[in-house]
């Protein structure tokens, strides 16, 4: 039953892209139907998975000794992230039925995004550590393929290949992670390393965990990775909701998850994990605060509250990482999603020439307050309680270690992403029109979408019960999470240190609405403001490192010679090598 | 005469027709003298696939992969000069440095 389920999740979407492709374009009609079909079908094979969820290997697959057998484990983690991959992709496709309106090369479009669902859903179910390396690589190519989908961009495709080139980077220390699992065990099974770390030397293992990290910030886009995301809003809206907002992002959080039991005991680990998401959340919140592109601040608001993941990862908070993780995927779908019908309707994504949208976009501006609202941390919208658990997993691992400073760069940075998410607010919805324009709300495909997010983004905080459930020991034995029933972790949320991060959060919000008495500070801040749009130089030193590469290759052009009798003595030469190699060491 | 005895030989063999075949491919400019140095090669290389079954008391093996090797190897030969025809009819030469057009 459930490796029928595992298959299907995985193989509608890519049975989807397939017959997608094969459709071929000029059928706009046929396409967009396939499509939401496919999705559809996907997400409900992905929640049917959630009531079965077990630690046990659930499907088998046998391709040999050399890569080990494919084995798929529907764990609590897994199948809550592949429901939420599933879910949100579905609502991403019905809402490119409007967006996408009148787009050419439909087919190329909905095809990567099916494969790209199917990619992620493979990922978080397998628990063959190469076999997720194979996901972990797909997903990125889709997310290549698609922020190139207008490739008649220069921008476009120079932001894809920018993502393309970091993550990879990043994962080659998956790869290496794997290969050395595989030399010392001699199979790439996940859930042996997380019972018994010990199978690897410790210096091996140390490498392992620090390649993971590498792998997990590139694909989360955290410090010093974080330049390619802002790049990548160049992807159509929907993309920038499903795989820059809900899912892809979240998989380096995944990994740090997944991982954390066997990694946790790693001479500086945690640390320099926390450390990575301190630095990550403070600079994007800082760089969200200049930005003036409405995606942009998106994706530095995201990139800020992966930071948050990141950090309760390090701190220990398995559990406050993976539910700031569902609430994130929801509201800031929701936050891109509604970003797009604006976007979709004014033509421009710069907050500069938007204001005083609310009045004639009412339902776009009210999910989009909604979204705001929790990203912001305000209560009782999901936001608020996830960002409490994780700063709360933060002051836990202050107390046993001495890292309160971090602590309180957090809860300051909570202020700002507060301030941050009121300028954007203002700047889109409310205040004077700052261009004419006639303006429609969002289409009915958007609407479905958008509703059901909003309502998720006011009352999925509700479900920190089941979620814990879902979470616990039985799912995931490693990872000791324990399962509470709803309201004692709304207990164990309101304590003081809540009031602590409200007060700071209102201070962000006031910051905002006093910030014509505020100017004499802002004018002192100025500098912070230039260098926050310049990205903190990290745009300057991608730059350097891209000129540096393009002169090594040039130079090494010389021993592109063309010829084929170079060429074979290269050959000779490396065979030689190779002997001489295998000689010395018989 | 033995297997023990003849092993030598053949070993020189193998090694003199790959010498040839690599010194060949290393001074040659000529496409079709290339694809005669191709085949000088892999002959080498059957005759030690053979000389192989032979050692490892599995002739049948090793004489059926030489054989196997010995089709592929003629379709190898005759793409190649297949090729070397188009090229002189499109260059008007079959000299390689001036049909090297991949790094310009």
């Amino acid at each position: 039953m459930l490796s029928t389920l595992i298959l299907l999740s995985i193989g509608i979407p890519w049975f989807g892209a397939f017959l997608l492709w094969l459709a071929g374009d000029g059928k706009p009609r046929l396409q967009h139907s396939l499509a939401v079909m496919f999705a559809l079908g996907g997400g409900a094979a992905a929640l049917a998975m959630i009531p079965l969820a077990s630690s046990e290997v659930a499907l088998v697959i046998p391709v040999g000794a050399v890569f080990g057998d494919f084995t798929f484990i529907a764990d609590g983690l897994g199948v809550f992230l592949a429901a939420v991959a599933a879910v949100i992709g579905s609502l991403a496709v019905i809402f490119s039925v409007d967006y996408m309106h009148g787009e050419h090369q439909l087919s190329r479009y909905y095809a990567f995004v099916l494969f790209f669902i199917g990619g992620m859903v493979g990922l978080v179910l397998t628990s063959n550590l190469l076999l997720m390396f194979f996901f972990w690589e797909i997903t990125a190519l889709c997310s290549y393929a698609l922020i190139s989908f207008h490739n008649d961009d220069p921008k476009a495709v120079a932001g894809g290949m920018k993502a393309l080139v970091i993550t990879q980077l990043g994962g080659i220390g998956l790869l290496l992670g794997a290969l050395l699992l595989f030399a010392h065990t001699g199979n790439y099974d996940i859930t042996a390393l997380l019972a018994n770390p010990g199978i690897l030397p410790a210096g091996m293992l140390a490498f392992m965990a620090f390649g993971a990290l590498a792998a997990a910030a590139a694909k989360s886009a955290q410090f010093p990775f974080q330049t390619w995301l802002p790049d990548a809003m160049e992807a159509p809206t929907p993309i920038s909701a499903l795989i820059h907002a809900a899912t892809m992002v979240n998989a380096g959080v995944y990994l740090l998850a997944r991982f954390y039991p066997a990694f946790k005991d790693v001479p500086y680990w945690p640390l320099a994990v926390m450390l990575v998401g301190v630095i990550t959340a403070l600079m994007a919140a800082l760089m969200a605060l200049s930005a003036n592109d409405l995606k942009r601040v998106l994706a530095y608001s995201t990139v800020s509250q992966l930071g948050y993941m990141v950090y309760a990862v390090g701190a220990g908070g398995i559990f406050a990482a993976q539910f700031h993780l569902f609430s994130h995927a929801i509201f800031k779908a929701l936050l891109f999603l509604s970003a797009g019908a604006v976007i979709h309707a004014v033509g421009t994504r710069d907050m500069r020439e938007m204001g005083g949208l609310g009045r004639q976009m009412p339902l776009t501006r009210a999910v989009f307050v909604t979204g705001a609202l929790a990203l912001a941390g305000l209560p009782i919208f999901n936001g608020s309680w996830s960002k409490e658990l994780v700063l709360e997993a933060g002051l836990k691992a202050a107390e046993a270690g001495g890292t309160l400073w971090m602590y309180i760069l957090m809860v300051i940075t909570a202020g700002l992403t507060a301030l941050y998410t009121f300028r954007m607010v203002a700047m889109v919805f409310y205040g004077q029109p700052r261009t004419e324009r006639h303006v429609h709300d969002a289409g009915a495909a958007m609407k479905v979408a958008l509703v059901p997010l909003a309502l998720a983004t006011l009352v999925s905080w509700l479900a920190v019960g089941p979620f814990s459930r879902l979470l616990d020991e039985h799912t995931l034995p490693y990872h000791h999470l324990e399962a509470e029933p709803t309201l004692v972790w709304l207990k164990e949320v309101l304590a003081w240190p809540t009031l602590i991060v409200l007060a700071v959060v209102a201070a962000g919000i006031l910051a905002w609405f006093g910030r014509e008495k505020l100017a004499g500070i802002t004018q002192f801040l100025r500098g912070l403001n230039w260098a926050a749009s310049n990205s903190f130089g990290f745009e300057a030193v991608n730059r350097a490192v891209v000129a540096a590469v393009g002169w090594l290759a040039e130079k090494l052009r010389a021993f592109q010679t063309g010829q084929l009798n170079w060429n074979i003595f290269g050959l000779a030469a490396a065979l030689v090598v190779v002997l001489a190699i295998l000689l010395a060491g018989a | 005469m033995n297997s023990i005895e003849i092993l030598p030989v053949v070993i020189a063999a193998v090694f003199c027709l790959l010498g040839i075949g690599i010194y060949a491919l290393l001074v040659t400019r000529n496409l079709i003298k290339v694809v005669v140095a191709l085949q000088i090669m892999v002959k080498g290389a059957l005759l030690a696939l053979v000389a192989a079954g032979r050692l490892a008391g599995n002739v049948d093996l090793g004489q059926s992969m030489a054989l196997t090797v010995i089709v592929a190897d003629t379709i190898v030969a005759v793409v190649g000069l297949a090729l070397a025809v188009q090229i002189r009819r499109h260059f008007g030469t079959l000299d390689l440095k001036s049909i090297a057009t991949l790094r310009k």
